[in-house]
């Protein structure tokens, strides 16, 4: 069974963390991965940075340019993480943008992952549509999960049709904005919480935007199995630094 | 949907008045319409159709050159060979030829093949005693098994009691390929004298909603293969590859644009707006000097004279209406060097809605007179300080701006880029220009088509424009020229097609200038319209397919040519379109060719980089 799926039948709220892949250092990767696994992260996404990031406010989208500019590339991603597996058992996930992938080739790109032990991907800008059509069979040759996105504007008949092809979680963004845009949530997105709860769907639900400190998590995880933080961990980490990654983890957790 | 009229016996003249789009005459001896009078001097816009039965080849020649007919109506039994004949002959204007065949319960359409490379159009007409003037008409649904996408004229009996069942079959696929209605003995008072009146009516109906569409959306076009497709794919470039967030947005505008637009208030007023703000039509200019220089029949189309001085404002006056019909009180938009940025905040002060506009900080520092001008019409200029700060990124943060604003925001993109319906939806609000060119050089030469249309392409709206009502017409060059800035090879370039790779921009799969790795590189040309790392998948489509020609200028080569254009025809061209000017080094033309030149922005805007240049 792939790691997710494992880690989601565990008790208890999943903590999930998004780092620039290259930021704030180029040969940060595995050391921010092993801080996160040892100080209790459920799961990692790991950032494959990208020019053009347009689903990104300003903090992600700063780390994506740095970490570009400190010489990041596909290749020398993969080439970091390549024994990654003799350390790390958490589950761990590539997110980014389509372009790169298509460039490096989509075949390519998934066997490599399989190859280093990535358990699945998350690219918001290749749609669901050609996903299925052009994309799935490839992506379950290699046995990774693909993760959809979900928005409050998501109608409740898309989200089923999302939820019956997906078989991990659904990613489900908690606001309509960009990543790092809103702080707290209000009672628009307790709402919409609870409407999703509501729908029963078979894929549990990790909440992603807008989480940025211990009060957030568990709006956030009240319903949901779990919830996703970046921009606010990435700051942290441009503030603070690689090695205080556990007190960023405590101040989540505690 | 166009109207000709047949059997012109007694008042061509009271039927020309009505504008149809052909007269037919008929020159058959045996029938009581048969013409041999004068013909009066028609308006422009309406072609002679001379009508044969059986004729000998000289008979047909001679007649053409005596009344300077446009086109010839063949009801006999001609041969293939005979039309292919009459194809070649060498007259003075090339002759159109409509092959007639006679329908009654069914029709064998392999009886069409042999004629499929020698004539221009078919025309369908009831099978009956003779041929043709029978008074009633066939069954249409025979056409179902129209096989050819060649358009054909639907004859055979039309009177006005037809215009509803016309109206039902213009919904049909198989009227798809139906070009013209042609009428003829139910709208007389006798053989060959014309009912006025009725025929008035007639194309009051014909032209009432659906059924006919003269307005600058363009008359049905036939969408065939270098448009896009119901996915918004061209050939294997378009769609939308966009985050679950733009979603709903784009999608409220897939599953409405099309609907919108045809809906006849809105045609209206798109029209009236293009006529009265906007200054349409623009003139279609015969650059005589020009001609002389490079021998070649040069015809310039004057979008510098719109309103704002660019093509711009005919996609924002679309998108503005658009808006409004879907609700939206926020317009927002991206800018580089600023001209559709002027052109969002002209129509949003028109209109009196708030409008913020993207611009890259690099390009507000570098384009003052734009950002005083998007401010004077009550614009917020609010800078993109992501990445390389140019165009790119502003269309970047508009994006996010949308997706934080999804349910009272419209983001009017500036060219046919983006994620569908967007290159479809621009490209048509500017079809208009291609719209007019060719009712404007049928004025001019006789005929519809140029040999070749030669625009800009940095996204490409003006050349999507241009091109449109002619992308599926073989006889027509399409010439797109981009911007080598310092040469292609110099690392200071935007020439697109010479350098892009297929990858995802902007929501778009199309080709775009990007490193290995798939990160999208900034590209460089004097002319700040043309340096967008990527181009529309229509033009990506066309370069591909090998049905546009591209041809890459530099910076040096098109000030040149805009300093040449200002002094041969007193006209100074945005540098953009300064590239197109420069093509006469690269492609040889003859002396007959009729080549237009979509001359889309005015070069005011331009000033200081031509005294900076030239040392002026």
């Amino acid at each position: 069974m792939n790691r997710i799926n494992k880690k989601l039948q565990e008790d208890g709220k999943l903590l999930s963390i998004y780092f620039t892949a290259g930021y704030p250092n180029l040969d940060d990767t595995v050391k921010i991965i092993g801080e996160l696994e040892k100080h209790g992260v459920d799961m990692i996404e790991i950032g494959l940075p990208f020019s053009d990031p347009l689903a990104d406010g300003p903090t992600i989208q700063e780390s994506s340019t740095a970490a570009l500019k400190n010489g990041m590339t596909t290749e020398i991603l993969f080439e970091q993480l390549k024994d990654i597996r003799k350390t790390i058992s958490i589950p761990l996930i590539i997110m980014g943008y389509f372009n790169p992938v298509l460039q490096y080739g989509v075949e390519a790109f998934c066997k490599k992952c399989m190859e280093i032990g990535i358990d699945g991907l998350i690219l918001p800008d290749l749609p669901f549509d050609v996903y299925q059509e052009e994309y799935e069979s490839i992506f379950k040759k290699y046995g990774l999960l693909n993760t959809f996105l979900i928005t409050p504007q998501t109608s409740d008949e898309r989200i089923f049709q999302i939820d019956g092809a997906s078989e991990g979680f659904i990613y489900m963004v908690s606001s309509a904005s960009t990543t790092g845009a809103k702080q707290g949530f209000g009672a628009e997105q307790q709402d919409y919480f609870k409407r999703i709860a509501s729908l029963h769907l078979k894929n549990p639900q990790i909440v992603g935007f807008g989480i940025s400190n211990s009060e957030t998590f568990v709006q956030a995880t009240e319903k949901a199995k779990g919830a996703i933080i970046g921009s606010a961990f990435i700051k942290h980490l441009t503030q603070n630094g690689v090695d205080s990654i556990a007190n960023f983890i405590k101040s989540i957790r505690c | 949907m166009k109207l000709k009229v047949c059997g012109m016996k007694y008042n061509p003249g009271e039927v020309a008045a009505l504008q149809p789009d052909y007269l037919g005459f008929i020159f058959w001896e045996k029938s009581p319409r048969s013409f041999d009078g004068e013909i009066p001097k028609l308006p422009p816009g309406i072609k002679k159709v001379g009508v044969f039965v059986n004729a000998s080849l000289d008979e047909v020649v001679a007649k053409i050159k005596e009344y300077h007919l446009q086109a010839v109506q063949l009801h006999g039994s001609e041969s293939p060979e005979f039309c292919k004949e009459l194809k070649q002959y060498n007259f003075q204007e090339p002759i159109q030829i409509i092959k007639v065949f006679s329908i009654k319960d069914d029709f064998n359409f392999d009886e069409l093949k042999p004629y499929e490379s020698v004539c221009d159009y078919y025309l369908f007409d009831t099978k009956g005693k003779l041929p043709g003037g029978n008074g009633y008409t066939f069954d249409w649904k025979v056409l179902k098994g129209y096989p050819s996408i060649k358009p054909y004229f639907l004859s055979g009996g039309i009177g006005l009691e037809e215009i509803e069942s016309l109206r039902e079959f213009m919904k049909r696929p198989e009227a798809k390929y139906c070009h013209t209605i042609d009428v003829n003995s139910r709208f007389e008072l006798e053989p060959g004298l014309k009912n006025i009146q009725k025929l008035k009516e007639f194309k009051k109906g014909l032209m009432k909603d659906e059924i006919n569409m003269p307005s600058s959306l363009g008359e049905r076009p036939v969408r065939g293969p270098y448009h896009a497709n119901e996915k918004g794919y061209y050939g294997e470039f378009g769609g939308a590859f966009i985050p679950e967030m733009l979603y709903p947005n784009t999608e409220e505008l897939r599953q409405n644009y099309v609907r919108i637009m045809e809906e006849p208030s809105f045609k209206q007023e798109f029209d009236q707006l293009l006529k009265d703000y906007v200054g349409r039509p623009t003139p279609l200019y015969f650059a005589d000097r020009l001609s002389e220089k490079y021998g070649a029949k040069i015809y310039l189309k004057r979008e510098d004279l719109c309103h704002t001085g660019a093509h711009k404002v005919n996609n924002t006056i679309g998108q503005i209406l658009m808006a409004k019909k879907l609700g939206k009180n926020r317009i927002i938009a991206e800018t580089g060097a600023g001209q559709h940025g002027v052109a969002t905040a002209t129509v949003c002060a028109l209109m009196g809605i708030e409008c913020v506009v993207y611009m890259g900080k690099i390009d507000i520092a570098r384009q003052a007179p734009n950002v005083a001008r998007m401010k004077m019409l009550g614009a917020e200029v609010r800078p993109a300080l992501s990445g390389s700060r140019t165009l790119k990124d502003a269309t970047n943060e508009a994006i996010r701006d949308w997706i934080n604003n999804p349910v009272d925001t419209h983001y009017i993109i500036g060219s046919v880029v983006g994620p569908h319906p967007y290159p479809d939806m621009v490209a048509r609000f500017q079809s208009v220009i291609s719209e007019e060119i060719k009712w404007q050089l049928k004025e001019k030469e006789g005929r519809e088509n140029p040999d070749y249309v030669v625009a800009c392409v940095g996204g490409g709206s003006n050349a999507a424009g241009a091109y449109y009502h002619y992308l599926d017409n073989g006889d027509v060059g399409i010439i797109a020229v981009e911007a080598a800035g310092k040469g292609i090879d110099s690392g200071e370039s935007a020439a697109t097609s010479a350098l892009g790779k297929v990858g995802i921009i902007h929501g778009s799969k199309t080709l775009l200038m990007q490193t290995q790795d798939g990160q999208i590189t900034e590209p460089y040309s004097i002319s700040a319209g043309l340096d967008y790392p990527g181009v529309g998948p229509m033009h990506a489509h066309l370069f591909r397919s090998g049905r546009g020609e591209f041809i890459s200028i530099t910076d040096d080569e098109a000030m040149t040519a805009g300093l040449e254009v200002a002094k041969l025809e007193g006209i100074i061209p945005a540098i953009e379109t300064s590239h197109a000017f420069a093509i006469f080094d690269h492609k040889k033309f003859k002396k007959d060719d009729i080549v237009v030149i979509n001359l889309s922005g005015r070069g005011d805007k331009d000033l200081d980089t031509y005294i900076d240049y030239f040392g002026l």
